[in-house]
């Protein structure tokens, strides 16, 4: 029977729709994961040696025992987030002689060997082998790495079984974001305890036994868990949440645009993909600090500009590049109707350019690392404002990939939005802030640099009317091609 | 109203829709029946131009569908679930369609009052997304919106499927009413001969792409259509 089931998610692997693209993004996929697994495999055989310089007088092992417990936090959260569970994939084989255990079983194990399963794997594996040569001795290496797998595939049932819940994903969240500042101010390192465990059970390789024992009582309680809630309306059916109609009227200021806003703002809210965007664009604010910390930096500005860029402009341009994918599932509805395209692309204009305010006022902290960092920041949101914004649109308008809202996206599965077009149009996004810089900088000076890179976000805006009539006239030519592409099966 | 000439739709060499000649006059409910792949939904396709017609043109109104946009101020049209839009509550997406078609809460309101019947309360004050609403439910939330803004061409394709034996009256009722005191046009696709014999004035059958009937509607056409889908069966 299981080989039954191999061959199905065989074949659903080769034949999904993410296969079937142009031989460009195949390769370019490729080089992704080589790269990411190549920087997984590197990061693992590394640490090793950086943990060896970083603190000469400890053994590595130790020091990579002690940050062993934020790793496991930092994986349940980057798990609950991006991790998809398969139950939805039941329902077909709930009405078919098989026994339940079976299927279940086989559930159960194709979620062991997800992604998050597997990259743990390529830093852990390099890790072990350098320790080896390294002669440590092979028992221990051996029931240590045992320990990692098995708390990872814990980690991975612990996920299924909490769920969807965010009072426990909030908890970790907090207890992660407790933890690191407590160890960062030297209040309570729980990086000792844990690291200490970490450490017997490395010196005790039968130790490892508690992990596995773990594992397969987490193993038994989820199985119970499905196996409960194995019939359409639990587990596979989707919950359905009563829905308080919420009252936008004050939008209506907006005038003929105002329809489109109050849809696009319940088109966030409500709907799975969007949020996670929304959520990922708040990551983008950080962003500045890899650049603003690093004094090797202070002598590239330019490269200060497009981080400055970045800051403010997350939303703008992960939301922006999926218009109008962001409608796909009902695109052939509005076609139908009288729908101004101006007015709907002004809508999605406008929500981009109060991300970028609300980004920017959130960014006021960085004022920290100076001024001229913060005016920077400004610069960069007007570019964004004026500028980006219309780039990102106008990509956007060539992007014909339909989009699941309420579907989360996968990580390494999702090509959605994804195509050398894409890659093209996203290059002067990254590289226009910076030359705007560069040659007036180089020039005159700093000041300079940063008015003209203010100077084309105003332009931009001063323009918007004829930039508008000219993406409007993409969508216009692309009509009946992203009508199709929209109505393609996933 | 609606003049269809020389169409055609042509995929990859195969040709899918070939109608040399259909007019619709106005206030005519009009049902299109034939088999999978027959084209009907094509038809329909082009009627609202979400494709590009291979050659020929359809004129609705004396506007040119696939040139002009200006057919769809009175135009409506419920083809399948992709027309609903599924994060909404059923009451927020008239009132958007509303909103485009140039309607206040008022109006829309004062039309969904006639459809309390037809829902069946099912629909209305449910706080449920569309998404989250059964086949059937999602189909009449459909429908009604294509009625909003007093659209002079409704288009609805397989109306019939997916609804309960009760709703089916009612929506006949709608339609005949529409077409007969409002002189609205109705074009309806269905695979269910009895309904579309009971609802519509004019039966064109298509087959292959091509018209090979063109019924007025009268006792007997039931029993033709009958004798010919069978016909098609034993061939």
């Amino acid at each position: 029977m299981f080989k039954k089931f191999l061959s199905l998610e065989w074949k659903q692997f080769r034949r999904a729709s993410y296969f079937k693209k142009g031989l460009a993004i195949k390769i370019l996929m490729a080089f992704i994961v080589l790269y990411f697994g190549g920087i997984a495999l590197a990061f693992g055989a590394g640490v090793f040696f950086i943990a060896k310089k970083a603190i000469p007088d400890v053994d590595p092992i130790e020091t990579v025992n002690k940050f062993l417990v934020f790793w496991f936090l930092f994986d349940l959260l980057f798990r609950y987030f991006m991790q998809q569970l398969p139950v939805m994939n039941v329902k077909p084989l709930m009405v078919i002689p098989i026994k339940r255990s079976t299927v279940i079983h086989f559930l159960l194990g194709k979620t062991s060997i997800s992604f998050f399963n597997i990259l743990p794997l390529f830093i852990f594996i390099p890790f072990s082998i350098v320790m080896l040569f390294h002669g440590y001795p092979v028992l221990n290496v051996l029931g240590w790495f045992i320990s990692v797998v098995a708390i990872t595939l814990c980690l991975n049932f612990t996920n299924f079984l909490v769920n969807k819940n965010n009072v426990v994903f909030y908890s970790i969240l907090t207890v992660l974001a407790v933890f690191v500042g407590l160890e960062y101010y030297n209040v309570f390192k729980i990086s000792e305890p844990i690291g200490n465990a970490f450490n017997f059970l490395y010196n005790n390789p039968y130790i490892a036994l508690l992990p596995i024992g773990i594992l397969v009582l987490l193993y038994k309680a989820t199985f119970n868990f499905i196996k409960k809630g194995f019939y359409l309306d639990d587990a596979v059916s989707k919950k359905v949440k009563e829905v308080n109609a919420t009252d936008l009227s004050w939008l209506n200021r907006f005038g003929s645009v105002a329809p489109f806003i109050k849809n696009d703002v319940k088109l966030i809210w409500r709907n799975v993909r969007p949020k996670q965007v929304m959520m990922m664009s708040f990551m983008f604010l950080f962003y500045g600090l890899f650049f603003f910390t690093q004094d090797t930096y202070k002598e590239m500005p330019a490269l200060l500009a497009f981080a400055s860029m970045f800051i403010t402009g997350g939303f703008l341009i992960s939301f922006g590049q999926l218009v109008p994918s962001w409608d796909s599932e009902y695109y052939k509805m509005l076609m139908s109707q009288n729908i101004p395209y101006k007015q709907y692309l002004e809508s999605k204009w406008y929500l981009m350019v109060f991300a970028v305010i609300i980004s920017f006022i959130l960014a006021t902290p960085y004022i920290y690392f100076g001024w001229d960092i913060y005016a920077m920041i400004a610069a960069g949101a007007v570019f964004n404002v004026g500028l980006n914004s219309f780039i990102t649109l106008f990509g956007g308008a060539l992007n014909r990939v339909p989009i699941e809202l309420n579907v989360k996206a996968k990580a390494f599965s999702n090509t959605n939005g994804f195509n050398p077009v894409q890659l093209l149009i996203s290059l002067p996004k990254v590289f226009l802030p910076m030359i705007l810089f560069y040659i007036p900088y180089k020039l005159i000076g700093f000041n300079a640099g940063l008015i003209t890179i203010a100077l084309s976000g105003v332009l931009g805006i001063v323009f918007r009317k004829y930039i508008f009539n000219f993406i409007v006239n993409v969508y216009k030519k692309g009509k009946y091609k992203t009508i199709a592409a929209f109505s393609e099966k996933k | 109203m609606i003049k269809t000439s020389n169409l055609t739709k042509t995929y990859n060499e195969v040709t899918v829709l070939n109608i040399e000649n259909l007019e619709i006059p106005k206030g005519q409910s009009f049902g299109l029946v034939g088999n999978n792949g027959a084209g009907k939904t094509t038809y329909f396709s082009l009627l609202l131009d979400l494709i590009q017609p291979t050659t020929g043109f359809i004129k609705s109104k004396d506007v040119l569908v696939s040139e002009s946009e200006d057919w769809k101020p009175f135009t409506s049209a419920f083809i399948d679930e992709s027309f609903l839009i599924g994060y909404l509550t059923a009451e927020e997406y008239f009132y958007f369609i509303g909103e485009l078609r140039g309607q206040n809460k008022q109006d829309v309101d004062a039309l969904l009052a006639q459809f309390e019947d037809f829902f069946h309360d099912e629909i209305l004050n449910k706080k449920k997304y569309l998404r989250d609403l059964s086949k059937g439910n999602q189909k009449k939330a459909g429908i009604v919106a294509a009625l909003i803004g007093n659209p002079e061409v409704i288009i609805l394709d397989e109306p019939f499927a997916n609804l309960d034996p009760t709703t089916q009256i009612r929506l006949k009722g709608i339609i005949k009413d529409l077409a007969q005191t409002k002189g609205v046009t109705v074009l309806v696709s269905s695979h269910d001969l009895l309904h579309v014999t009971d609802v519509c004035e004019r039966i064109v059958v298509l087959e292959k792409g091509e018209v090979i009937k063109d019924l007025a509607t009268n006792p007997e056409t039931l029993k033709e259509l009958e004798a010919h889908f069978s016909g098609v069966a034993e061939v």
